[in-house]
């Protein structure tokens, strides 16, 4: 069910191609093409790059970030903080040079992260955190500027998740993890309407833009919005995201779960699953 | 941030002294590669090149602009190669090291300046509009021999490379959308790639090729450092021959495949609008 809710729009476009060349052959083509690159289930792989202390690939709603963490190791003189640990993000994007959008991003995800991560342990230290984004999803139907990367909000949930398996897979002593996901709302049938995961299509054409991440505590730690919404709107946002987010079915209780009708994957549940495979295969030998 | 580390002493003699009794430390052969992958993304123009432990990531893209005004029937092309700290932590955010600099300089050579790439095809009118084509190269894993891998990784996604079909009727140009025009290849020449060999001992003679990091360290010449026999050049020359051979039918190979994954049901063909020259 969530894979025709992620490709509804690319489907749509389809049918009007096949109107234009007059070919229904070329659409299923087209449709086909959508789907190798849009995953709609989140994909991970731990540990892959061997000179950063900790690395993670994931790949989640058409986004794939690899992220590397180096640390803690030697600030420099002017930098170094004499009670905690500087946390130092660097966003790059696949094509073109890193602007303005890549510094706001980088600076979301320090002051999120900083509070995650026991800075206090590590005085004087440098934490350094590199995520480099490979693909974004594209959007077919426009010729997009590529040498100003045009980087944004839709990005963060999987910068942040790359970022926690990175710094998880480096072993670095941490609160708690984040779960982060992008909601949208879309106006239809008159009504608004939330959108979980919005395709590149769906955010445009949204009202508004949000992307929200809670702790493994179920407390909220980060909101971006974009766009105009109410307060009502917002609460529903919440809502949405805290179901997301949050809610795990107790282990062994998956019925419950598919029962619920929860959209899409549990974040929550993957990064353990994900850390618990990691531990496994390294305790192999014991 | 912290320096690369230097090989210790005892590294460094027994490094040495394993190849003057002809062994590598990882066992391999003199004139023998680590194991090579080439991979291609999900989009056009993703290159995605594994070689040992050393992994590199080139992606392509392309938009309109203006050319230079010295070139008017000229496209732009440019490489861009900066190492992130991800490599290794010695690499610093916008402070090129000497690495950085000698790689981006041979890759530039290699590929750009041997005309590779055909810049005239990138024109669409003259002094006016024209393709800019860009290559950024990702280092995610450092271990040695990047220009090889990267001239590889360069080479392999620009040959992988769809560009928007255009088409011109009087003084409008029109760009179509992946979704009207299936995109086409950039007018590619010839395929250039790097073969890098390393000299040991006091006065360069142990030759090896797809020097590791330590292996890197601890090489005589760097930077056109000690001077080297004619002949071994002669040699070197030829062992790169047979070398490039295997990487273009690699690369062909590769690109071959990957054609076929995409050409679900034999449409493709279908749906290019290109004329069969």
């Amino acid at each position: 069910m969530r894979g025709t809710v992620a490709l509804g729009p690319y489907l749509t476009g389809a049918i009007i191609i096949s109107k234009t060349t007059l070919d229904s052959k070329l659409a299923r083509v087209y449709v086909e093409t959508f789907i190798m690159t849009v995953t709609t289930e989140p994909e991970a792989l731990l540990s892959h790059l061997y000179k950063a202390d900790g690395s993670a690939t994931y790949s989640h709603a058409g986004y794939t970030v690899i992220g590397a963490v180096n640390g803690p190791i030697e600030a420099q003189k002017r930098d170094e903080l004499p009670e905690e640990a500087i946390v130092d993000v660097i966003v790059r994007p696949a094509a073109g040079v890193g602007g303005t959008r890549e510094r706001h991003l980088e600076s979301l995800l320090q002051s999120t992260l900083r509070q995650v991560i026991l800075v206090n342990s590590f005085p004087r230290t440098l934490i350094q955190i590199i995520l480099q984004i490979t693909v974004t999803p594209e959007n077919e139907y426009i010729n997009g500027k590529l040498v100003q990367a045009n980087v944004n909000l839709p990005v963060l949930p999987a910068l942040l998740q790359t970022a926690i398996l990175s710094l998880l897979s480096a072993s670095l002593p941490m609160a708690a993890t984040l779960t982060s996901t992008s909601l949208a709302i879309i106006q239809e049938d008159g009504r608004p309407h939330i959108v979980t995961n919005p395709t590149a299509r769906q955010v445009e054409q949204s009202k508004s833009f949000h992307v929200l991440a809670f702790t493994s505590q179920n407390e909220l730690i980060l909101a971006e919005s974009e766009g105009a919404f109410t307060l009502k709107e917002w609460d529903d946002i919440y809502g949405a995201a805290y179901r997301k987010c949050c809610t795990t079915a107790s282990i062994g209780d998956t019925d419950t779960l598919m029962d619920e009708g929860t959209t899409g994957a549990d974040l929550k549940r993957f990064t353990r699953s994900i850390i618990e495979q990691k531990t496994a295969s390294d305790l192999h030998w014991k | 941030m912290p320096r690369e580390a230097e090989p210790s002493l005892n590294e460094r003699a027994f490094v040495i002294q394993a190849l003057q009794e002809g062994q590598r430390i990882d066992g391999r052969a003199f004139d023998q590669f680590r194991k090579l992958d080439l991979r291609f993304g999900d989009q056009y123009g993703v290159a995605d090149v594994t070689l040992g432990k050393t992994r590199l990531l080139a992606k392509v893209s392309a938009e309109v602009t203006a050319p230079y005004t010295d070139r008017p029937f000229d496209g732009i092309f440019t490489i861009t190669t900066e190492l992130s700290p991800m490599a290794s932590p010695a690499f610093e955010v916008n402070r090129p090291t000497e690495t950085e600099v000698l790689l981006s300089r041979l890759i530039e050579k290699t590929v750009r300046r041997s005309n590779a790439l055909d810049l005239e095809s990138l024109c669409l009118v003259a002094g006016q509009k024209c393709w800019s084509v860009r290559v950024d190269l990702h280092v995610l894993s450092h271990d040695g021999n990047l220009i090889d891998a990267s001239c590889l990784a360069v080479v392999a996604a620009l040959r992988h490379f769809r560009k928007p079909d255009t088409s011109m009727e009087g003084d409008t140009v029109t760009i179509y959308t992946p979704a009207e025009r299936e995109p086409v290849p950039l007018s590619w020449l010839h395929s250039p790639f790097c073969v890098t060999f390393s000299f040991y001992g006091e006065n360069g003679e142990m030759m090896l090729v797809d020097a590791n990091l330590l292996e890197e360290q601890l090489r005589v010449a760097k930077l056109g450092g000690t001077a080297v026999e004619g002949t071994s050049l002669i040699q070197c020359a030829s062992a790169a021959v047979a070398r490039v051979k295997e990487f273009s039918t690699l690369v062909d190979a590769k690109l071959a495949d990957d054609l076929k994954r995409r050409d679900k049901g034999g449409l493709l063909a279908e749906l290019s609008a290109e004329n069969e020259r």
